[in-house]
């Protein structure tokens, strides 16, 4: 179940993150694309999406983040993603996706 | 690889049936189940994790979270596969039908089950799939 999903925010460095916890799928999904388009809403054109403490992802999850990194170029940004389990990388490399996103290995390097 | 569409065959094995209703929230319950029926057939880890995803993907090739009905599972466990066969029983007498499946859908499934199809359109529709296990767990 979706019991541990958890979305939070850090706008401490130079570029905001948006953390995730949990499966990100169909019935979780719509809570990320909310707090993804407020945040582009508000102004945040560049940002980081912290995946790595997702369990789970599916396509409802990708388009999300796809959509998102759309908006965020739209407004002269970029939208970058932080993944370390294999896993999940897997899911972007078999669509391929890891074409269209700035994957990074860890928070640091994508606040860099 | 894609299925060519026809239904695998029902040959054998055990089958553990699951029905839902299309509720966002309930669709963990058809990858709960795969993984389980995976893991009884013994499957590796990273097959199981492959089929819990490919199960997910199967559901969002047929319908949406605005979809109103039932999703019926079929689980079949044999020597060497598992075969997920997912029917969208459509609720009322709307124009409502199965989707067809949008390309990150199916371009997962291509990558990790051996074969996936797909039967019918338009108001009642299955999709399935088989996942053989690897060689090294036989």
């Amino acid at each position: 179940m979706d019991q541990t999903f958890e979305i939070t925010e850090d706008d401490g460095g130079s570029v905001p993150v948006v953390s995730v916890a949990g499966e990100i799928d169909v019935a979780t999904a719509p809570q990320l694309r909310d707090r993804l388009q407020a945040r582009v809403a508000s102004g945040s054109s560049t940002m980081a999406v912290n995946l790595l403490d997702v369990t789970f992802l599916d396509s409802t999850a990708l388009g999300v983040l796809v959509g998102a990194l759309k908006r965020c170029r739209e407004a002269g940004g970029d939208l970058r993603l932080v993944i370390a389990e294999p896993r999940i990388l897997k899911v972007f490399e078999i669509t391929g996706l890891t074409e269209v996103f700035t994957i990074c290995g860890s928070v640091d390097e994508a606040r860099r | 690889m894609s299925g060519n569409g026809s239904m695998p065959p029902a040959a054998g094995g055990d089958v553990v049936e699951l029905t839902i209703p299309v509720k966002a929230d309930l669709v963990v319950l058809a990858r709960l189940t795969a993984a389980t029926v995976a893991s009884r057939a013994g499957f590796g880890v990273e097959e199981i994790e492959d089929l819990r995803l490919a199960v997910e993907e199967l559901c969002l090739s047929l319908v949406g979270a605005d979809d109103n009905g039932r999703l019926r599972f079929a689980y079949r466990r044999t020597d060497d596969a598992v075969t997920i066969t997912c029917t969208f029983e459509p609720e009322g007498t709307g124009n409502q039908e199965a989707r067809t499946g949008d390309e990150l859908s199916l371009r997962i499934l291509d990558a990790l089950v051996d074969e996936h199809g797909r039967n019918g359109d338009g108001r009642e529709a299955t999709a399935w799939l088989r996942k053989r296990r690897a060689r090294s767990t036989l």
